[in-house]
């Protein structure tokens, strides 16, 4: 590294420890020490391996020692993962203790015992590693100010993490509450690289906004497993690949195998088992298994002790596994970000490549998979959208305020519109959450003699909380994660992990499912306990976790549409997937890249219309929606949709000749509140609103009120206010949160804006090369009801490639 | 509004999707666990539901007495959710009240939640008989044939892959036991111990309620 003379990091406690190490300073360390030290508040952009946390706590530690002896906390470390909070004390620790530095670092997230957390509130030390949920809480106390108000530096980790949800907003409002404490706050960011920094910048910094940036010069090594077999036209598990990637585990000393489900976990888990010869020490990790199982496989990760973990992304953040080789990414990549965040994970040395092989678990991510490698070497990174903050976010930031003790409702009004998000929060909407918080909020006033927060007689401007009993309520319902009703698996007396509540319902005594690796029987459910015992069961069923899918992401969509346009590439590809394409390209077409193909055809008695949007999963699923109900007036007697991250197939009785008509922006403003009035997706969004908002109480270990019950009294109170009192704070955040995150609203009134113009219609006599992934999708699902096994899906497959003449492609 | 037909001890009952029974040879309407102010009940804890419970189940009542203009009402326990529940009825729900009183009788039996509170205009019970048909809150040791409430029970359904929860009339040979008439009244289902306890887990007859139709299993 340039190290020259007039390094300021030579005069640096820390460079005597640097030197004995043998290591030089990061010019981005250099760069962030002035910016910081001349008053700046600084993101960081570096990857991993790069010294982040370090630079972090340059200036920190500079500053503690020219305090000399400074009492009480000085610099606050935001983490998004408790275990990762203990990996950064880990490695504070090691030059601190080195150079025998007089200053003191603890942690403090949710695993910290009440006896230690009064001890540090009695005690603070120096430096205090915690996450948004354990600062939104210290925030909280009664004393809140007088711990808080000499503190002059706030770092967040992994910042990439915390700017477009939820987690986002709890957070920036209580940096600005820090703030007001100690107005001489300065903020320092430290982020993986991102594509627009400038909006991280603006999320973060108020003083003197400075970004650092460091960009790797080695690009990793990625490439598409290279198979004998045939990749399947449909599908999510790679079945077909199965050998060849644990011929590509005995060759690595250390391989994570990451995978984009919960249920595709357990399956690949379970089949690489099935095939294990030579006894390959082989884990499954993923976020619904017991905490002590994960941390048993992190710790044998770490330590070396494991050839091979299948993960989710459980795994994508945390510890540095520095052993690990290779990276094996099972499933289309969805977003180039989450596909470098993952390959970062193997190799932590700068100056050698990470390695990674991707294996498409169909045709259409094989093109995707290709996309995302053309995309990182030309370091086309996603954009991370911030997002506009949510009212529930507020109401519970309101509920934390009123904890710590009285407070003057324009004070606090002030203090959150300087939050990024909340810039634009309007004092009409502040007032209503206001209200929410102390009474319901609602229009007819029954509950006065019942307020949670009261107004003084003498000034109507200072709010109250009418007893201390609430702080604990509060306490208990801290944070924006709000989990699906789980139940406790127990096989025996051990605890196994948490599976969704609505899976079991669908089990009957003696049914077997996949868990943790393992084969299960449905014995029984008690007190929310799920009795399992081992089961022998060849047929088994694998939990769906309905969180599991996230939408492909637009960037590598349209890297997806440009790559399919080109066919001078096609000749590089497997021969498979060549003569799939050409094949498309002679029958029908290919569409361009700014080209949007619709296909019509009959078959078996009814006519299907095929779009190809690329606009991921939400964006299609909602356009499937609407397109019914345009169908539904144009009297084609539409039958049902399917749709994935690709395209849309619908079906109908009739043939739908006005498909230009339909296919605009008028369907989307037309139908979509029809839409989310008949779906159950803001009543869904609605009860995590009605939690972090405080309106009901989140379930808690221990109380006898199940998450169905939550889920049932939060749909009883969707369903009378929407009745009674439409225009409710509540109900219009469930549904700026459905157009956000379940339906992709923006994207698709993207794409509906332009779409009519673009539009390419092809009317064929039977099904095209491209449509057969998605046409067995719908077969597939109406299959998979009936548990039928791989040979009849193999069957039908035939049957359909025979349809669409495209058989002599194997 | 469709009902579906309900023998039970050797009588004929209309089980309407609002969640009420009508027993056509008395002219008496039969309701359940109304649950009044439960809304109001826990805004004292700090739990505040929309505050429209009441209005929704009085309009409901009135809907249904307006229809069918019944002699009697039979209210099978837990008519208010607690003490703080009368703080929900206004002076014009009184009224509205007394009006409808003019041309039924209300009866109204004490469930576990009510015992101790009175309503100008209702005649309180702890059970009532008519012929061999016992009305109470909760099952008790008898011959007789009992209508019953407090259980508020639903029924797991799971077919085509989906589970679904719908409150349901429920009966055995001797109890029925029906659904709650309450607007932020949750359920309990058929299978639980308390259920299985009083009706057995045989020769049961279940009733779901849906949208605008009572049906039968």
């Amino acid at each position: 590294m340039n190290i020259n003379k007039s390094n300021p990091l030579l005069l640096h406690p820390l460079n005597k420890w640097m030197k004995k190490k043998k290591w030089s300073w990061f010019p981005h360390q250099i760069e962030t020490f002035q910016h910081v030290q001349s008053g700046s508040d600084v993101v960081v952009f570096a990857p991993t391996g790069a010294g982040k946390t370090l630079t972090g706590f340059i200036n920190p530690i500079d500053n503690l020692i020219k305090l000399k002896n400074f009492k009480g906390l000085h610099t606050l470390y935001i983490s998004p993962l408790k275990s990762l909070a203990n990996d950064i004390v880990r490695n504070l620790e090691k030059p601190i203790k080195e150079l025998d530095l007089n200053i003191s670092f603890q942690v403090r997230t949710g695993d910290t015992t009440p006896y230690k957390k009064q001890k540090q509130k009695q005690k603070p030390p120096n430096i205090l590693i915690t996450t948004p949920e354990s600062l939104a809480l210290l925030n909280s106390y009664e004393n809140a100010k007088e711990f808080l108000q000499n503190l002059k530096y706030i770092i967040i980790d992994e910042i990439h993490t915390f700017l477009d949800n939820k987690r986002a907003d709890l957070l920036s409002l209580n940096i600005e509450r820090l703030q007001t404490f100690s107005p001489n706050l300065q903020r320092i960011g430290l982020s993986a690289t991102l594509k627009n920094k400038q909006d991280a910048k603006k999320w973060l910094c108020r003083k003197k906004p400075k970004i650092v940036s460091y960009e790797n010069s080695v690009l990793p090594k990625i490439k598409i497993l290279e198979s004998k077999e045939r990749i399947p036209w449909s599908g999510h598990m790679a079945m077909y690949s199965i050998n060849e990637i644990y011929k590509e585990i005995m060759k690595s000393k250390l391989t994570i195998i990451f995978v984009n489900t919960r249920a595709q976990a357990e399956y690949m888990f379970k089949n690489l088992w099935l095939i294990n010869k030579k006894k390959l020490k082989i884990a499954v990790h993923h976020g619904s298994l017991e905490k002590n199982l994960r941390l048993k496989v992190e710790n044998n990760l770490s330590k070396g002790l494991v050839d091979c973990v299948v993960a989710t992304s459980s795994l994508e953040l945390g510890l540095d596994y520095g052993d690990v080789e290779k990276i094996i990414q099972v499933g289309a990549p969805k977003g180039i970000n989450r596909l470098l965040q993952r390959v970062g994970r193997s190799n932590h040395n700068l100056s050698t490549p990470s390695k990674a092989i991707l294996v498409p678990t169909n045709r259409f991510e094989f093109i995707e998979a290709k996309a995302a490698i053309e995309e990182i070497k030309k370091n086309n990174l996603d954009k991370i959208d911030l997002k506009k903050g949510s009212f529930d976010v507020v109401a519970q930031h309101i509920f934390a305020t009123a904890c710590a003790g009285q407070f003057d409702i324009n004070d606090l009004y002030k203090e959150i519109i300087k939050a990024y998000p909340y810039k634009k929060l309007k004092l009409n909407e502040f007032k209503q959450l206001i209200n929410l918080i102390q009474d319901g909020g609602y229009v007819l006033k029954n509950y006065d003699q019942f307020k949670r927060i009261f107004q003084l007689r003498e000034n109507k401007n200072i709010y109250k909380l009418v007893n201390r009993r609430e702080t604990r309520k509060y306490r208990m319902n801290v944070g924006t994660i709000i989990e699906n009703p789980m139940l406790k698996i127990k096989l025996g007396t051990k605890t196994l992990g948490n599976i969704e509540e609505v899976f079991i319902q669908n089990l009957s005594q003696g049914d077997s499912f996949i868990f943790a690796g393992q084969v299960l029987e449905f014995q029984s459910m008690k007190n929310n306990l799920v009795q399992v015992k081992r089961s022998k069961s060849l047929i088994s069923k694998i939990p769906s976790y309905s969180g599991g899918r996230m939408p492909l992401s637009t960037n590598l969509a349209n890297s997806v549409r440009a790559l399919l346009a080109k066919s001078n590439m096609w000749d590089l590809y497997p021969e498979q997937i060549t003569e799939w394409l050409k094949r498309q390209k002679n029958i029908s077409k290919i569409p361009k890249k700014d080209e949007y193909l619709v296909e019509q055809f009959p078959r078996k008695k009814n006519f299907y219309t095929v779009i190809y949007t690329f606009a991921g999963w939400h964006a299609n699923q909602t356009l499937g929606f609407l397109l019914l109900r345009g169908f539904k007036e144009f009297n084609y007697k539409p039958l049902g949709f399917v749709a994935n991250d690709y395209a849309i197939v619908l079906w109908s009785l009739k043939e739908v000749k006005e498909i230009k008509t339909i296919l605009n922006l008028g369907l989307l403003d037309k139908h979509l509140d029809n839409y989310l009035e008949e779906t159950s997706i803001v009543k869904r969004l609605f009860r995590d609103n009605a939690i972090i908002s405080c309106l009901i109480e989140r379930r808690l270990p221990g109380m006898e009120k199940t998450g169905k019950q939550v889920l049932f009294s939060s749909d009883l109170i969707y369903t009378v206010l929407k009745k009674n009192e439409p225009d409710h704070i509540l109900l219009k955040s469930s549904y700026e949160d459905a157009k956000k995150n379940m339906i992709d609203y923006d994207r698709l009134r993207e794409i509906l804006k332009k779409i009519d113009k673009k539009i390419i219609l092809k009317k064929l006599t039977s099904i095209s090369p491209l449509a057969v992934p998605i046409i067995l999708e719908i077969n597939r699902e109406n299959l998979s009801k009936k548990e039928t096994d791989e040979y009849i899906l193999e069957d039908l497959e035939n049957e359909i490639l025979k349809e669409a003449n495209v058989l002599s492609i194997n | 509004m469709y009902y579906q037909l309900i023998n039970f001890g050797n009588e004929e009952f209309h089980a309407y999707p609002d969640k009420s029974l009508y027993w056509k040879r008395l002219n008496t309407l039969i309701v359940s666990d109304l649950h009044i102010g439960k809304s109001i009940s826990y805004a004292k804890n700090k739990q505040f539901l929309p505050p429209y419970d009441t209005k929704e189940i009085l309009n409901k009542i009135f809907v249904s007495l307006d229809k069918i203009k019944p002699t009697n009402l039979i209210i099978v326990g837990d008519l208010l959710h607690d003490v703080f529940s009368t703080l929900s009825l206004k002076d014009q729900d009184h009224k509205n009240l007394s009006q409808y009183m003019k041309n039924t009788d209300f009866i109204w039996i004490k469930g576990n939640h009510d015992k101790n509170i009175q309503i100008e205009g209702f005649k309180n019970f702890t059970n009532y008989k008519i012929d061999k048909l016992l009305f109470t809150h909760i099952p008790i040791e008898t011959s007789l044939f009992q209508i019953c409430g407090h259980y508020h029970p639903k029924v797991k359904i799971s077919h085509r892959g989906k589970t679904i929860f719908k409150t349901c009339f429920i009966h055995n040979e001797k109890i029925f036991i029906l659904p709650s008439f309450g607007i932020l009244t949750g359920g309990l289902d058929i299978h639980s111990k308390q259920i299985s306890d009083v009706l057995g887990k045989n020769n049961l007859n279940i009733y779901p309620v849906g949208q605008d139709k009572v049906y039968k299993l």
